[in-house]
């Protein structure tokens, strides 16, 4: 009796067994299709150029619920137009690069994932994500045309010339205002938006209850009703140091110069900020919340992504965007973040799935706003896609002529993280100068980049 | 309902195969002559044990190695030597602040701990109408996860409408920025720590107190002995065992501080947690080899802290089963 029990213990485990290894990995196809990862580079096999059935492309994202829900609706048109893959989304914003990373270490990542700048970069280096300059170099589609990108959207997903992954959106900063406020102070935005002028408009729009302004008499410091603007090591002193004519890392990843006079103006700008009195305290920042701050009407001028939308977002003020202010010599710069797709280097199915990459950063284009391709980003274009958001387009458009990223390498946070926490994050909480910190952090940043 | 069965089946397989090896451990043993209640015990115990091998203790090892390679997450690792751990003591700007802070916690986070979950257990063991009620409201605060507890904090904290600051204004006291000024970081989380006096070290020596026989306290009292005396000569003693274990194990919870400090974010010039740096320098920073050696030497210290409570313990805690001779020398019944 124990012995038939032992057995059909037994016979049930192989059963079980067979059965759960019979689907397993983390691509499916729901019938015969190619040897994995052999097919031609047009994503064609070789009898039929096609997998007789759909494969499942699992796709990573950190789309939050309604960003998720809106990105599912492309999805699904996407799969009922292919023939070769049905895209199944896995959205979860909770600590998604963790999760995404410890995936992928552990060979269990999705297809297709999104990913940001400076994990790019790492992952473009370490051969985690699939090199598809081939693929896109002979894909005719019009999101694999790299001629119509910005120059600078492949930066972080670039390696030795080889690109790893396709840029969906490109968020330039931009300066959202509070109009109404900017009225009521006599302060005009135009051409010649300058770091004296912004900061002359940001001490005319900080009051306090009596309605008199930074630098009036009987001005009130200890009862002030709304700040011209705001920082929190947002924006990033980067591009401050890019207007004044400076830069943080050397285009040969050789050294920090971060000592030079033009990016000592950069800085000193950023501290002058927090100092001058137009800007609130890191406490009340931290307190009352640092954009509520603007949609409350605390703060009048706010430097954000285009992609915050806080312009259709607030209703208590007419906001709009404007560019954010050139550097003393007249030098544009703003920060552009960029986000971006690719492919898992282990996926079954590489061709299936740059088909599916190239078709949904297609569509990703049309949606987000800005799209990193010069044919859809231009101003007519996005406001015909985006009509609420018509009058924002000018501006966006025109700051991502002259945005820049940072310049992430494969090891970029290792420097990120000397750069905030020894020199960025004492500025900004009133621990430390520049001119003080900036000799004792240089040596550490050029270490980092060794 | 293919991909349910799929997976259910791949569900079912870890439980089937755990009996599977459980029966054979079982036949095995039977086959060195083990008696067979010890090879049924070893059977019984096996899916802990096979969980123990595959979960904790190859992955403690493997981190060992690790702590000795450059390893990335990604691609092969090489081997290193003490590279990772002569990067940490000698050059890693890092490394000295995270065990300052870490090390400071424990100390003043300890004693708090200890002496006050003591405090309160010592409140909550009295016999008086409504306790058990008091009981449960205050154990209450340990089922709340961390990061609920952190929000409540970061209230309380709040520069302009938070309790603490107000508190303090009332004595004159200007408003801090806890979690902007280096200076204060720490304070900050030594109070919060005062949460954790409420939890489960509590209701552990409540249970401890229960257990002190009532014939010691009558006996003393007999003698004269007021309530501070019989504390110090009844109720310490008996409970110096309990009192070790919380030692230790709230040396080992202080070491350990992650998500209240990770969600609360302060400046980083007060430096980060150990266990921070070892999630930053992993997983941001992908220097798995990195973290791996920052680890061990967190464990390292904790061992070497736990093992000096340890020989400091004879002379303070008193167990039910040695008496001491005349001499004071104790001897094991």
């Amino acid at each position: 009796m124990k012995r038939l029990c032992f057995l059909c213990t037994m016979l049930l485990a192989v059963a079980i067994l067979f059965t759960a290894c019979g689907t397993t990995g983390t691509t499916g196809t729901k019938g015969t299709s190619d040897t994995p990862g052999t097919a031609a580079p047009d994503g064609k096999s070789a009898a039929q150029g096609k997998p007789s059935e759909k494969v499942e492309v699992k796709l990573s994202t950190w789309a939050g619920s309604e960003e998720a829900a809106e990105l599912q609706e492309i999805i699904d048109r996407l799969n009922k137009s292919s023939d070769t893959y049905i895209i199944t989304q896995d959205s979860n914003p909770a600590d998604y690069e963790t999760r995404l990373t410890t995936q992928l270490s552990g060979n269990a990542g999705p297809d297709l994932f999104w990913v940001s700048a400076s994990r790019g970069a790492q992952f473009a280096a370490r051969g985690v994500m699939l090199d598809i300059t081939d693929r896109l170099s002979k894909s005719g589609k019009p999101a694999a045309n790299l001629d119509d990108y910005y120059d600078s959207a492949f930066g972080p997903f670039k390696v030795n010339g080889k690109i790893y992954a396709l840029p969906w959106i490109m968020q330039p900063v931009v300066l959202y205002v509070n109009q109404d406020a900017l009225d009521k102070a006599g302060v005009v935005i135009d051409e010649n938006w300058n770091w004296d002028r912004f900061m002359e408009a940001a001490k005319k729009l900080t009051m306090d209850k009596n309605g008199k302004s930074l630098g009036e008499s009987g001005f009130d410091k200890n009862n002030i009703v709304q700040w011209g603007f705001t920082l929190n090591g947002w924006p990033p002193v980067q591009m401050f140091i890019w207007q004044a004519g400076g830069e943080v890392i050397a285009e040969d990843f050789s050294s920090s110069p971060i000592d030079t006079p033009e990016a000592l103006m950069g800085f000193n700008f950023y501290r002058e900020l927090l100092d001058s009195g137009v800007v609130p305290s890191q406490q009340t920042i931290r307190d009352r919340g640092f954009d509520q701050m603007f949609r409350d009407g605390q703060v009048a001028m706010f430097m954000g992504g285009a992609a915050d939308s806080l312009d259709t977002k607030v209703e208590n003020f007419k906001c709009v965007v404007r560019e954010v202010p050139a550097g003393p010599t007249g030098i544009k710069a703003t920060f552009v973040d960029l986000l971006g797709m690719g492919i898992n280097s282990k996926t079954k199915y590489p061709d299936v799935a740059f088909e599916a990459l190239v078709d949904l950063a297609e569509e990703i284009h049309k949606w987000k706003v800005m799209p990193p391709r010069k044919s859809i980003g231009s101003a007519e274009n996005m406001q015909s896609l985006h009509p609420e958001r018509k009058d924002a387009f000018p501006a966006i458009v025109n700051s991502l002529e002259y945005s820049r990223p940072y310049r992430f390498y494969q090891d970029y946070p290792d420097w990120d993280t000397v750069f905030w926490n020894q020199l960025m994050d004492p500025i900004v909480n009133n621990n430390g100068k520049p001119e003080e910190l900036v000799p004792k952090v240089k040596p550490l940043l050029d270490e980092a980049l060794k | 309902m293919e991909r349910y069965l799929a997976t259910f089946g791949r569900w079912l397989l870890v439980p089937v195969c755990l009996f599977i090896l459980g029966l054979g451990l079982y036949y095995l043993m039977r086959i060195l002559r083990w008696d067979k209640q010890q090879a049924t015990g070893l059977a019984l115990i096996s899916p802990w044990l096979f969980g123990f091998i595959g979960f904790t203790a190859i992955p403690i090892f493997y981190s060992l190695y690790l702590s000795f390679t450059d390893f990335s997450l990604f691609g092969k690792e090489k081997w290193v030597g003490f590279g990772n751990y002569i990067k940490l003591f000698t050059n890693d700007i890092e490394f000295w602040p995270s065990v300052r802070i870490t090390l400071s916690y424990a100390v003043f986070t300890l004693p708090v701990g200890v002496f006050g979950s003591l405090l309160v257990a010592l409140l909550i063991n009295r016999e008086i109408r409504g306790i058990r009620i008091f009981r449960t409201i205050l154990y209450l605060t340990a089922i709340l996860p961390d990061t609920a507890v952190a929000i409540i904090w970061r209230q309380l904290f709040n520069g302009e409408s938070g309790l603490i600051n107000f508190f303090l204004s009332l004595f004159g006291v200007n408003k801090i920025d806890w979690f902007g000024n280096p200076k204060y970081v720490l304070p900050a989380f030594v109070i919060i720590s005062v949460w954790g006096i409420f939890g489960t070290n509590t209701i552990i020596f409540l249970a401890a107190l229960k257990d002190v026989s009532k014939a010691l306290y009558e006996a003393a009292e007999i003698d004269g002995a007021g309530g501070f005396k019989r504390f110090i000569h009844i109720t310490i003693p008996q409970i110096s065992s309990v009192i070790l274990v919380q030692v230790v194990m709230s040396l080992i919870g202080s070491m350990q501080m992650f998500t209240v400090a990770q969600f609360l974010r302060p400046t980083t010039q007060a430096g980060l947690f150990m266990n921070q740096l070892v999630y930053t320098r992993g997983f941001t920073q992908l220097h798995m080899g990195e973290a791996s050696a920052i680890a061990w030497v967190l464990f390292v210290i904790i061992l070497v802290l736990t093992l000096l409570v340890f020989r400091t313990s004879p002379a303070w805690v008193h167990y039910e089963t040695e008496v001491k001779d005349v001499k004071g020398i104790k001897n094991v019944r």
